[in-house]
């Protein structure tokens, strides 16, 4: 039985590998191209650029232009950069960023990226369940006040930018009010450990960007969520379950089960302009995430830099798709059980 | 047939509050230029001035005339927001009527596309092209845009057509005879019509929306004010931190009343023409 049980489950797990692997590929192979087939070739341009950046050090600067030459490779064939570009790539070798030179590109992201993680990941997950949760009691309720507030306020509330949202929490909570730090993932001065009043200071500051992308994002998954369940509420099965006399909560169980697959699909699409929101909302707050060193690599013009950066979010994104159909495919019984067809 | 068909709009109080506020808004944008007519970009006056009866929303760091700013910034966001609009409208139609009319190979290839497009994170692609340019024109911006966020759209046309080809009406139209520009736009046409437009307005808010995102970052339009690079510039002079809120807080709510509005006017749109939502 389980391992009848288990086949479907790795041949799903694996179609949807074999795709994300597959648009990764594609998603690099735009990275690669994008600054090659712009007109006016950016890169030619950086490398001319790169004596204008203010570095008095001729011999550097030539070191600078040989490395990125070299990691380029723009005299070469273009299949052979592509191939030079994908197995470096596959090293991890990000190339050498030109503002930090000669720090590898991948050295100066790596302590940006726990912050990102840490502020997204919770206030997407929690803005999910909360955002969900609403919505399922609106469309339950539909038509009573409880459902108009939720759905009026979520009308609006969903529009709001995460950092326009973060925007206004600073200016009242922290700079009229002065209740709350006004930027910064820890106080200045402070080295990080894992010491208690370090870990309590980060989470002092953490409140604000945090609720700014929780509340801007509940909206949206409210209003999802209500319309789904009153689709769910017109189907067959419900009239069905309701006819038979069945209580209305258990009814309502079989109902948030089945628009909890939707919902798990649409948090994997949302995940990239949930990134794209929580990077701008970091920049507001100074923010030490991937946000912060991404406006500073692109103010500087540092294209080893922001190309390493796509790669590793996007990376990321996908893998965080990944677990997202994992999870998936254990919710739904169909692609658990092996019955039906799944997706 | 119209005057049957948009009465009931006009008895939800929802729509009657949405479309009201985006007239407004619009209004701003396109009268108020002209009853307003002080250059955006000017040196207007004493910088960091708070609202008062010569600047009614203050100045900028650099004396600015803030009120030209916003009213100018809703135009081009509007603007960006309806090229957007058309772009993705335009091919997320072609591409989901085409794969739900030919199907097979065709189907399967398109579908493919749009399945890539719809996974890689648009917000991040806009941004990397928009790092690449060294002039960004309004229309540039909303090309950016609009050439990313078709997929779910194609999608969901694909679906519809598909499932309205098993229909009996269309069905006996075609017993009847019609042939596929006749059934077109008979049949298919006026069934996907509410949908689109609905999405349409959904693509201006996104337009908008993410105009804002990619001026936040640094890579907004680089001539022009937008609502989008107010918000910049009100940013990179830590308008929030010394309290200049004139600066920061009305892009902010026209750019939340805008599209709010436009979500608000779909979903009241969805509530009336919906049956599975009209209020039983």
């Amino acid at each position: 039985m389980r391992d009848h049980a288990l086949k479907p489950f790795l041949k799903y797990l694996g179609r949807r590998l074999f795709f994300l692997v597959l648009t990764y590929f594609i998603a690099i192979t735009i990275i690669f191209i994008l600054p090659r087939a712009i007109p006016g070739n950016p890169l030619a341009q950086i490398l001319s650029r790169i004596a204008t950046v203010g570095s008095a050090n001729p011999e550097m600067l030539s070191n600078v232009q040989k490395t990125l030459m070299e990691e380029f490779g723009l005299s070469k064939p273009l299949y052979a950069q592509y191939v030079d570009f994908i197995t470096r790539l596959f090293k991890g070798d990000f190339g050498t960023s030109i503002h930090y030179y000669p720090k590898k590109a991948l050295d100066v992201i790596a302590p940006y990226i726990p912050w990102t993680l840490f502020l997204l990941i919770p206030a997407t997950l929690i803005a999910w369940i909360i955002g969900n949760t609403l919505g399922a009691v609106a469309g339950n309720k539909r038509g009573t006040w409880v459902d108009n507030v939720v759905l009026n306020s979520s009308l609006v509330v969903s529009q709001i930018p995460y950092y326009w949202l973060g925007m206004l929490l600073i200016y009242v909570f922290a700079v009229n009010l002065g209740i709350f730090p006004n930027q910064g993932a820890y106080s200045q001065g402070i080295i990080p450990s894992f010491s208690l009043s370090f870990i309590l200071d980060v989470l002092y500051h953490y409140i604000l960007p945090f609720l700014s992308i929780v509340i801007a994002a509940i909206g949206g998954w409210a209003i999802g969520t209500r319309l789904l369940v009153i689709n769910e509420l017109d189907a067959d099965y419900t009239i069905f379950a309701v006819n038979l006399g069945m209580r209305d909560s258990t009814v309502f169980k079989y109902v948030f089960r089945n628009i909890l697959l939707p919902q798990i699909t649409g948090l994997a699409l949302n995940l990239g302009s949930a990134l794209g929101g929580a990077l701008i909302t970091e920049l507001i707050f100074n923010y030490p995430g991937t946000g912060y060193i991404l406006f500073r690599s692109l103010s500087t013009l540092d294209y080893q830099l922001i190309q390493a950066i796509f790669v590793i979010l996007i990376l990321a994104i996908y893998l965080a798709n990944f677990i997202v159909d994992f999870i998936y495919a254990i919710v739904d019984p169909r692609i658990r059980l092996g019955q039906g067809e799944g997706s | 047939m119209w005057s049957a068909m948009f009465r009931p709009l006009f008895k939800n109080p929802k729509f009657i509050v949405g479309i009201t506020i985006f007239i407004i808004v619009v209004l701003m944008g396109l009268v108020g230029p002209i009853l307003y007519p002080k250059d955006p970009n000017a040196f207007a006056g004493i910088p960091e001035r708070p609202p008062c009866k010569e600047y009614p929303l203050g100045t900028d760091t650099y004396g600015g005339d803030l009120l030209a700013k916003l009213l100018n910034g809703i135009r081009s966001s509007l603007y960006i927001g309806v090229i957007v609009a058309l772009i993705s409208m335009t091919i997320g139609l072609l591409v989901g009527i085409f794969s739900a009319i030919k199907g097979g190979v065709v189907d399967e290839i398109l579908m493919a596309i749009t399945n890539v497009v719809l996974t890689i994170p648009s917000i991040l692609l806009a941004i990397l092209i928009a790092s690449y340019l060294n002039v960004r024109s309004l229309e540039v911006i909303a090309l950016i845009l609009g050439v990313l966020s078709w997929p779910w759209f194609a999608r969901a046309i694909r679906a519809q057509l598909m499932s309205l080809s098993n229909r009996e009406y269309v069905y006996l139209s075609r017993l009847a005879g019609y042939g596929d520009f006749r059934l077109a736009i008979e049949d298919l046409i006026p069934a996907i019509a509410t949908y689109t437009f609905m999405s349409f307005i959904l693509f201006i808010n996104g337009g908008i929306l993410g105009e804002a995102s990619l001026s936040l970052i640094g890579l907004g339009p680089t001539k022009g004010v937008t609502l989008g690079t107010i918000l910049q510039w009100a940013t990179l002079m830590e308008a929030v931190r010394r309290g200049l809120w004139w600066w920061f807080i009305p892009p902010g709510v026209v750019i939340v009343a805008l599209t709010s509005s436009l979500l608000i006017i779909t979903t009241a749109m969805d509530e009336v023409f919906n049956p599975k939502l009209r209020e039983r």
